[in-house]
């Protein structure tokens, strides 16, 4: 917990000085965010051992709720918490077709249900004006508005260390214990320690859409304005990649892997200008690059960059707390 | 009753597409218990090597797809040696993130190619109409269901007379026991993914005269998946069905249901088959017999 926030202080304090307050906590806001739905994948893929391919569309979820009840002037004591519920509610349902069943089905049925509500969301445009999109009003409460990037980055880190602490206690107590025995083998958990598997993984799921719900709903009043195409397949799977990166086994995962999704485009961008002539310009660039980070993660550094930092021997002498 | 015969055809010969992709899916699937999600971009490649041969080269159709096959059948292996045999023995997600992974940077290498990034493409005799006394059917969509019923035959003879077919068989029951008869399992892993990638080009070169041929016709492996899982998930023959239904079920929902529903019917279709056959269609129908 300490090394990765020592790691953000870094950052922030060499992105002050190079890039201006407001950048450095604009994308600090998003780190923060980010992180969020990727708690919500350490604890679904790598403390229960389950895939799952709709992360982003439960984020799409919480963003949506959170919107369309701000827009009609719910205070966020009420739409924030509708979000986080709507979240939850999304990955209990995601997660039912293959309550049953591990692994892939649970990717497919997972597939299934992003597919459909980013259809949904094009599709529904008495609701949410389809690919047009909605702008989002500024989060505020009575007389306080969050409009500055400062006070964003503020109640994203507020958010993430909430979200942080809920997750360390759960990992720590009986659910951690639950879902860690699943991930190991589910047979052994169910019969030699009395573990209901099914619903040890809907509980994962639950939590995942929870912090998914809270993530989206964030993002949506950081980023002013979204639209069903944000959250498509591709989202799920730069989720997906946050928390492989970063390190699934450990919740400063989730930090490590934000950090480095969020960089990764700005760094391309760099990457680009060095590039010589031809080649920077063309629009495939990205994407190859993109895939290549993804490869080269996995086939160099299968276990992220959490377990990398010396977060491995730590969490063996903490108990896996962190 | 004759536009219902059209687009049952139609459904069919779309179907047979998804048929191929899910085929090729479960193919790799079974013989290396890796869940590629590149099947797409496979696909989209395969398409594009055929233009490219053809119109850009000036290679006879025939010659150009032949080619571009063989071409895609090389890639997958290539890929295979160098990549995908790490994904082995390691969780569902490696795999998942590493095909995913290749099939993005396959998509951005093809995006590079200015020439493919601003222009659709269609090969010649899309347009052609077979009549049938009042019947009118395209002649794309007949092609597409002889093409798949003729490859599925070639298929199953390749799996029940050829030693390399029975090999793969043998490899994908039980690797271990496989092993143990003398079958060299890292080569037939090899062949199953030059196989996938093949199956998938062919995918590619029969859907592209009834759509078009684009960056982003990837993206209908997307509904291999819901095919692949109501064929049973292990089971090739299955992988056929489940996509000529899923085909068939699309277009009469493009028939019957409003405007925009058809596109969720495989998923919704896939909801439902988990969770009333929890495991597999295939099982469901077994049990039952």
């Amino acid at each position: 917990m300490l090394r990765p926030l020592l790691l953000i202080a870094v950052i922030l304090a060499l992105g002050l000085s190079v890039l201006g307050a407001d950048y450095a906590a604009g994308q600090a806001t998003l780190v923060a965010t980010y992180a969020i739905a990727g708690l919500g994948l350490v604890i679904i893929v790598g403390q229960a051992g389950q895939i799952t391919l709709g992360q982003g569309a439960l984020v799409a979820l919480g963003a949506y709720a959170e919107t369309l009840l701000a827009m009609r002037g719910v205070p966020p004591v009420l739409s924030v918490p509708a979000a986080v519920a709507l979240g939850a509610a999304g990955g209990a349902l995601a997660s039912l077709p293959a309550r049953r069943l591990g692994g892939l089905y649970f990717a497919m049925s997972t597939l299934a249900f992003a597919l459909i509500v980013e259809e949904m969301l094009v599709r529904w445009t008495s609701l949410t004006r389809g690919g047009a999109g909605l702008s989002v009003p500024t989060l505020a409460w009575g007389g306080m508005r969050v409009d500055t990037p400062l006070a964003q980055m503020l109640v994203s880190l507020a958010a993430l260390m909430l979200a942080w602490l809920a997750c360390r206690r759960l990992l720590a107590g009986r659910s951690g214990r639950a879902w860690r025995a699943v991930r190991e083998d589910e047979i052994a958990a169910a019969e030699a320690c009395g573990i209901d598997v099914a619903a040890t993984k809907l509980r994962a799921f639950v939590l995942g859409g929870a912090l998914a719900g809270l993530a989206g709903a964030l993002y949506a009043h950081w980023i002013g304005f979204i639209s069903p195409e944000q959250f498509g397949l591709m989202f799920s799977f730069e989720l997906l990649m946050l928390v492989f990166i970063g390190g699934a086994r450990h919740l400063s995962g989730a930090l490590w892997g934000a950090l480095v999704i969020v960089s990764l485009p700005q760094l391309i961008a760099l990457l680009r200008d060095v590039l010589p002539g031809e080649w920077s310009r063309s629009a495939g660039l990205e994407t190859v690059l993109f895939g290549a980070v993804i490869v080269a993660m996995v086939l160099l550094r299968p276990q992220g960059l959490a377990s990398a930092s010396g977060g491995a021997q730590a969490s063996v002498r903490k108990g896996t707390e962190d | 009753m004759l536009s219902l015969i059209q687009v049952l055809t139609s459904g069919i010969a779309i179907g047979c597409v998804y048929g191929l992709v899910a085929l090729s899916f479960v193919l790799i699937y079974k013989a290396t218990e890796t869940v590629s999600f590149m099947q797409g971009e496979l696909l989209m490649v395969g398409a594009f090597a055929a233009v490219a041969l053809n119109t850009g080269a000036g290679w006879p159709l025939w010659l150009a797809a032949v080619v571009a096959v063989a071409g895609l059948a090389l890639l997958g292996a290539v890929l295979e040696r160098f990549a995908l045999r790490r994904a082995i023995g390691q969780p569902h997600l490696v795999a998942v993130l590493l095909t995913f992974g290749l099939g993005m940077m396959l998509r951005g290498g093809v995006t590079s190619v200015p020439a493919a990034s601003h222009d659709i493409y269609r090969l010649p005799f899309a347009d052609s109409v077979l009549q049938i006394g009042a019947l009118a059917l395209s002649l794309s969509h007949v092609l597409v269901i002889v093409a798949t019923v003729v490859l599925a035959g070639v298929l199953a003879i390749f799996f029940r007379y050829t030693r390399a077919g029975l090999a793969l068989r043998a490899c994908s029951e039980n690797a271990r026991v496989a092993a143990l008869m003398g079958v060299p399992v890292a080569s037939m892993h090899t062949l199953a993914w030059a196989l996938g990638a093949a199956l998938a080009a062919v995918a590619g070169l029969l859907l592209a005269p009834i759509t078009f041929i684009h960056l982003n016709m990837g993206l209908i492996a997307l509904k291999a998946f819901p095919a692949a899982v109501l064929g049973g998930l292990t089971s090739l023959p299955g992988a056929l069905v489940g996509g000529v239904f899923l085909g068939v079920a699309e277009s009469l929902a493009g028939l019957v249901l409003p405007e925009g529903v058809k596109d969720v019917v495989p998923y919704v279709l896939l909801m439902l088959a988990l969770l009333l056959f929890p495991d597999g269609m295939a099982a469901g129908w077994r049990r039952r017999r």
